[in-house]
């Protein structure tokens, strides 16, 4: 009798589930094999790989135009990839639930992420009142002074910094030099996090952040979140009895701190515990602070690289709005939501048992060409996004959509109009105060070919190298 | 408190207990342990390359240190422990088995009929026509330094399908083909996948040839007993049968057999013990089983939100009971690394749905259990499918051991046990022998 084994195609290549995908030109995916009908097929492990975060766009345009749901064996879980699948996801409450306690959950907490319906929707009225509306824009000032603050930091002797003077000019790393420290600060601030814990929070902060996902750093995510767990429940103890205010640049009172509001909010009549407190702040601080510095950086890059667009900025900063939004639709570091299916669904021909992980890849949403025209492209002018004020909708009377990076529905992020005025205003101040601004291209971190810059892919980019002349103060 | 300079990873602070801070209720408690990390052990190593060589390590520090231990990469829970993993499979109020095999369950691609009494009937007739001359046709084949993993393990079931569906020559080697195909398209790799889609449509048309001429001239085969199965409902079609056979126990025997050679001629004080005393090749086969399961880990689904080893598993997690693992637990088995074939806390009866039939602890090693469905008694009825497969086995080695009393490892092999992808079966590829 003959080998049976030998009637196998070799399938074997690489024996293991890790494989090493060679980098592809941008755009353009790694051959993983077609079906018989010539349908690209997707390799799992991709996943995985150091290529599909640098270039992840070509492979989600793969899923969505061939996999509208594609069910991934190996790590046990469904891509949703179109636009109008997830916007249709994010409002159906009841067949998409909340409560998949994603890899976040560890760190964060029993978070507001992990809510739905009239439980969801009370709690978020507490908190998303401070982030919205009048008590915004009473605060807009203090964002602005506190963007020139850490300005006028660049220039002091002791270099706090690490900006490099060379006559004129000076170069900068965004991040170091602004947009780690400002969100944060934002953040802290809106919480009543006082002054002198400010250190100790951007730690607990990066700790956290490290922590997310099951990575290595994991436990030390742990660690932080009950260190900072310990802190806060010194600061609600003391607030339950003696709540803290903002106060606008005058002096008057706007409304209490996020965290004396929390000590005082009644839910059914009971008040909050510590625990719900301390996961709130959690989230607050990792939804606050890293998605909005990855904005600013990402801004940045991207305008830097379109001068055309910039020009078009500097000349009329209402434009700001537009290229803030045009570029979380382009490259948005948040690349989806996880939902539970709460029943056995059939989604285009694949069935997925109740209970499945189902992620809502929003950065596909973005990208999806039956929405966007030429989805690749950066264009602060393009008319077919939606990126006037954010609505829960999702889309305007035309029917124009707006980017998916906040999601849409009752789960829209809180956040979403502080980071805005955070983002516009933080990048208004830093081009008033810019004379003359470029890419300081010999530091910036290059693609694999060593000659031109990486790209964002997914997440945001590390470092922003700036050579900028500043304008003279009076 | 910890700052920004003081906090050293490295110096064991880590493996304190996180104390519980404030006031929690305990749903909230429970949920903030979903993210418990466990030292020395990160997601990664799951899908690594070690996993398919030597997975023990990782699993004995899953076992000892995270004995539910989350999976973020492969979004499952791995439950680890002898009682755990056990009482996972008996849980059927809180757990479902999907079908691993990717279609079964999925009513265009078959029904699994090999629990039907007349089905069960004709496998082991058959088995028990043809086991002795098939065996002694494959020993009279083993020539000069043969490889027992594939001229003999991987044969013997194929040889047996062969007997029982009425096959010969090239159409057995057309379906063992096929079926080997199908075997390995199980797991996450789409082409494999597509390939495996294939073999299981031309499986079914050639199935569909016999069924439709054995309907009308039924012998005591296989195929005639399914051809004139009485069911409610609908009539047996091909794609049944396909299913039958792909959900027997196959790669257990293949995967099986080949271990406990491998164990046998690795360990050869083992080998002496079984051959002083031939009654103890069932011992050995049940050993075998429990020291080196081929299949590894089979997987269960929570049918809804259960808290379960001191956290909450979400509706329709996936639970992956490690049979590797659980079989080396020292909580149930003395020096549980070692092959021995005279172990005394073994049991070595047959595990009935459930796993300590004696009170002794058997070794898991057929993905669920599979116990038959069928009752005890009566007296008359067919052996169960575990049954089969285990005397099957028994009677393959006892025969290879009469007719070649000195085997032994031929010079300079260094056998390996191994997956050949990760989640396939972990056997022995490569076996060469010297028959002394």
């Amino acid at each position: 009798m003959t080998n049976p084994f030998d009637a196998v195609p070799d399938l074997d290549e690489p024996w293991g589930a890790k494989r090493k995908f060679e980098h592809m030109p941008l755009g353009r995916a790694v051959d993983m094999g077609s079906a018989d009908d010539g349908t690209p097929l997707i390799d799992p492990r991709i996943f995985d790989s150091s290529e599909f975060r640098r270039n992840p766009y070509p492979y989600y345009r793969i899923m969505r135009d061939h996999y509208p749901v594609f069910h991934d064996r190996l790590h046990n879980c469904y891509y949703v990839t179109r636009y109008t699948d997830i916007e249709a996801a994010y409002f159906d409450e009841i067949g998409f639930n909340t409560i998949p306690k994603g890899s976040s959950s560890g760190v964060l907490g029993n978070t507001q992420l992990e809510l739905s319906g009239l439980e969801h929707r009370r709690r978020r009225n507490i908190y998303g009142r401070h982030l919205v509306g009048a008590a915004l824009t009473k605060r807009l000032p203090a964002l602005r002074s506190m963007a020139e603050d850490l300005i006028d930091q660049w220039s002091l002797p002791d270099n706090p910094k690490g900006v490099e003077v060379d006559g004129d000019t000076m170069v900068v790393e965004l991040g170091r030099a602004f947009a780690n420290e400002f969100p944060i600060g934002v953040v802290a601030q809106v919480l009543g996090i006082p002054g002198d814990a400010r250190q100790q929070f951007n730690w607990w902060y990066d700790a956290m952040m490290a922590g997310l996902g099951g990575s290595d750093t994991h436990h030390d995510g742990l660690l932080a979140r009950q260190d900072l767990e310990n802190y806060v429940a010194t600061l609600v103890e003391e607030r339950r009895t003696a709540p803290t205010y903002l106060y606008d640049e005058d002096g008057n009172e706007i409304c209490k701190d996020i965290i004396s509001e929390l000590c005082h909010a009644e839910i059914d009549g009971d008040v909050m515990s510590t625990e719900e407190i301390t996961s709130f702040v959690a989230l607050v601080v990792g939804g606050g602070g890293e998605t909005t510095r990855g904005a600013i950086l990402n801004l940045w890059y991207l305008l830097l690289q379109h001068p055309d667009q910039y020009q078009a900025v500097l000349d009329d900063p209402s434009l700001w709005k537009a290229a803030f939004h045009e570029m979380l639709r382009h490259s948005t570091s948040i690349g989806g939501q996880p939902r539970h299916n709460t029943f056995d669904i059939e989604l285009h021909g694949v069935s997925i048992p109740a209970g499945s992980l189902v992620h809502m890849v929003d950065v596909s949403a973005n990208h999806d060409d039956r929405v966007f025209d030429e989805p690749e492209r950066f264009d602060i002018f393009r008319d077919d996004l939606y990126s006037d004020k954010i609505l829960r909708s999702g889309h305007d009377q035309d029917g124009r959509r707006s980017h998916m990076a906040f999601g849409v529905g009752p789960h829209l992020c809180p956040g979403a109009w502080i980071s805005e005025q955070e983002t516009v205003i933080g990048a208004r101040v830093l081009s008033e105060r810019f004379a003359n601004v470029e890419l300081a291209v010999d530091r910036m971190p290059t693609d694999i070919d060593e000659m031109s810059l990486a790209p964002i892919g997914l997440g945001s980019i590390r470092q922003l190298w700036l050579r900028v002349e500043m304008t003279r103060q009076s | 408190m910890i700052g920004a300079g003081t906090y050293d990873p490295g110096t064991g602070a880590e493996d304190e207990p996180l104390a519980a801070g404030g006031y929690r209720t305990y749903e909230v408690f429970q949920r903030e342990r979903v993210g418990e990390s466990a030292p020395d052990l990160t997601p990664r190593q799951l899908i690594g390359d070690e996993m398919l060589t030597d997975p023990y390590p990782t699993l004995a520090k899953m076992r000892e240190h995270s004995p539910c231990y989350r999976d973020w990469i492969g979004n499952r829970f791995w439950v680890t422990r002898y009682d755990d993993v056990t009482s996972v499979f008996a849980d059927d109020a809180n757990y479902r088995s999907r079908s691993a095999r990717g279609w079964a369950g999925v009513p265009q691609y078959g029904r699994d009929l090999g629990s039907e009494l007349p089905v069960l009937w004709a496998r082991s007739n058959r088995i028990d026509a043809h086991l002795e001359r098939i065996v002694e046709r494959m020993i009279a084949e083993l020539r000069d330094r043969p490889d027992l993993a594939t001229a003999f393990a991987a044969r013997l079931p194929l040889e047996l399908w062969g007997a029982m569906l009425d096959l010969a020559g090239d159409d057995l080697a057309a379906f063992s083909g096929r079926l080997w195909r199908m075997r390995r398209s199980t797991g996450w790799d789409e082409r494999s996948r597509i390939d495996g889609h294939r073999a299981r449509a031309e499986l079914e048309v050639s199935m569909g040839v016999l069924l439709e001429a054995r309907r009308h001239d039924p012998g005591d085969d296989l195929i005639s007993a399914l051809a004139t199965l009485e069911l409610v409902g609908e009539p047996v079609t091909a794609a049944d049968v396909v299913a039958t056979i792909f959900e027997s126990d196959d790669d257990t025997l293949h995967g099986g057999v080949a271990n406990l050679w491998f164990q046998l001629l690795t360990n050869r004080e083992q080998l002496a013990v079984v051959e002083r005393a031939p009654r103890l090749a069932k011992q050995a086969w049940h050993e075998a089983l429990r020291h080196s399961p081929p299949v590894h880990t089979a997987a269960r689904f929570a049918r809804h939100e259960v808290e379960r080893f001191g956290r909450l598993i979400p509706d329709g997690a996936l639970v992956a009971c490690s049979a590797a693992a659980a079989n080396r637990d020292p909580r149930v088995f003395a020096d549980p690394d070692r092959f021995l074939v005279e172990r005394p806390d073994l049991c070595q009866r047959e595990p009935r749905g459930q796993y300590r039939a004696d009170g002794l602890a058997s070794g898991i090693a057929f993905g669920l259990g599979r116990p038959s469905v069928h009752p005890a008694l009566p007296k008359e009825r067919p052996r169960s499918s575990y049954a089969i497969v285990r005397d099957i086995a028994v009677t393959a080695t006892r025969m290879l051991l009469d007719a070649h009393p000195g085997i032994r490892l031929a010079d300079g092999a260094s056998p390996k046990l191994r997956s050949l992808r990760l989640g396939e079966m972990y056997t022995c590829w490569e076996l060469p022998v010297d028959l002394g």
